[in-house]
């Protein structure tokens, strides 16, 4: 049995695709976290001075993609063949494009300015993904993102859009009901739900 | 073989690692570049709106750099021997896009004496860091590659995007504390069927 050690913030942030896709699994993980104080006494011992990371019988694997990626594949979450490995691949990536715009929102600190950065990132950047991942997702037919069954690329937008809405009001993916849908039963997914309700709560 | 089409604009951007793949492995495709004009008769076409995109057999489209690169590696050998190394070389290719993202606000800069000043915070807090670690680890793994014993994908992306637009901005200055890195792109470029691409490629601003 391998062993995985997750180090990351005592966040969601970056580190939680990848937790979601071992709780989905029901793999068994050190789930390590620090707070920010903490942060220069790790920081050293990583790859690029970054987490998260995570160590494979003590082998380290940076980069948030990576890592919930690498895990996906080895248990069975990846996708049904290559092309759909693929698909699960870009659908991560639209994600981590969503996740970097949503920076300078977090970071500003001027609660007018806040809510104009945001208003301006739904409309000119979430509004046209969602349109075209409506689309995309009646395409498929299946209520998953790729292929019959679900894929990492599902538990990402769940883990982007569900905090998206806690905080910014579920008017975000109103005009997505296929969304809305995928992103409610994940939500309910046993495993997900136990582990959601059992996390530590985390301002990010 | 299937049929490749890569949809991008002329330029090198974030489509040429995927070029740099094939050209590299020697599988034929259809590079079809556009001009920014042109860019709205095509976009809508796009599944999310956005190129590059890749086109296989005519009928399914792939979306997003680094999944287009990282499909084409895999298809052609380019990927690594084992999960692992293929978990390794998407590691570094994902370093490789946070640094290109770290120099896109100084690109946009229209003030040139903020701009340099800008493209020098990057290049410290930013690229040198990251550079001082990537030497350590190809040190490590002895054999001048980022990932096992031959090249990968990963060292193609890090010649792609160190050559445009990080080289372009900032002179080979960039690598003085990175010789082994620095080698390792030569390497990449003096490949036979890279050179000649660069040699014949359309000549772009990006």
């Amino acid at each position: 049995m391998v062993h995985y050690k997750l180090i990351y913030f005592n966040l969601r942030g970056r580190g939680e695709l990848a937790r979601l896709v071992l709780h989905h699994q029901e793999v068994a993980f050190e789930d390590f976290r620090f707070e920010r104080e903490e942060w220069p006494k790790y920081k050293a011992g990583t790859p690029f001075g970054q987490v998260p990371v995570l160590e494979v019988d003590g082998k380290p694997l940076a980069q948030s993609n990576a890592i919930a990626r690498y895990l996906a594949r080895q248990h069975g979450l990846a996708g049904q063949n290559e092309w759909e490995q693929s698909q699960a691949d870009m659908y991560v990536d639209c994600i981590y494009d969503l996740i970097s715009g949503t920076r300078p929102i977090i970071y500003e600190t001027d609660k007018e300015k806040q809510k104009e950065i945001l208003q301006k990132f739904l409309k000119e950047t979430v509004n046209p993904h969602l349109e075209k991942l409506e689309q995309q997702l009646i395409k498929n037919g299946t209520g998953f993102l790729v292929g019959k069954s679900i894929t990492w690329a599902d538990l990402a937008y769940y883990s982007f859009f569900s905090p998206m809405t806690e905080r910014f009001g579920d008017s975000v993916i109103d005009n997505s009901p296929h969304l809305k849908k995928l992103v409610e039963h994940v939500a309910n997914i046993p495993q997900i739900k136990k582990y959601v309700e059992t996390r530590p709560k985390t301002t990010l | 073989m299937p049929g490749y089409k890569l949809y991008y604009f002329n330029v090198r951007g974030r489509g040429e690692l995927s070029r740099l793949i094939l050209h590299y492995a020697g599988v034929p495709f259809d590079d079809f570049r556009f001009e920014g004009k042109d860019w709205p008769a095509f976009k809508s076409k796009m599944p999310f709106g956005q190129v590059p995109v890749l086109e296989v057999d005519g009928e399914k489209m792939l979306a997003q750099s680094h999944t287009i690169a990282r499909y084409l590696a895999r298809q052609h050998g380019l990927a690594g021997q084992n999960d692992w190394e293929q978990s390794q070389a998407d590691m570094y290719v994902d370093c490789i896009y946070d640094l290109h993202g770290a120099m896109r606000t100084p690109t946009w800069e229209t003030d040139p004496v903020k701009q340099k000043e800008l493209f020098d915070k990057v290049n410290q807090d930013t690229i040198q860091p990251h550079l001082e670690k990537v030497e350590q680890h190809l040190v490590k793994n002895g054999g001048g590659h980022l990932v096992g014993q031959g090249l990968t994908w990963a060292d193609i992306a890090y010649y792609a995007y160190f050559t445009t637009p990080i080289m372009t901005r900032l002179g080979g200055e960039v690598f003085s504390k990175a010789p082994q890195l620095k080698k390792l792109i030569e390497t990449v470029g003096n490949n036979p069927n890279i050179k000649k691409y660069v040699e014949t490629r359309p000549v772009t601003s990006g």
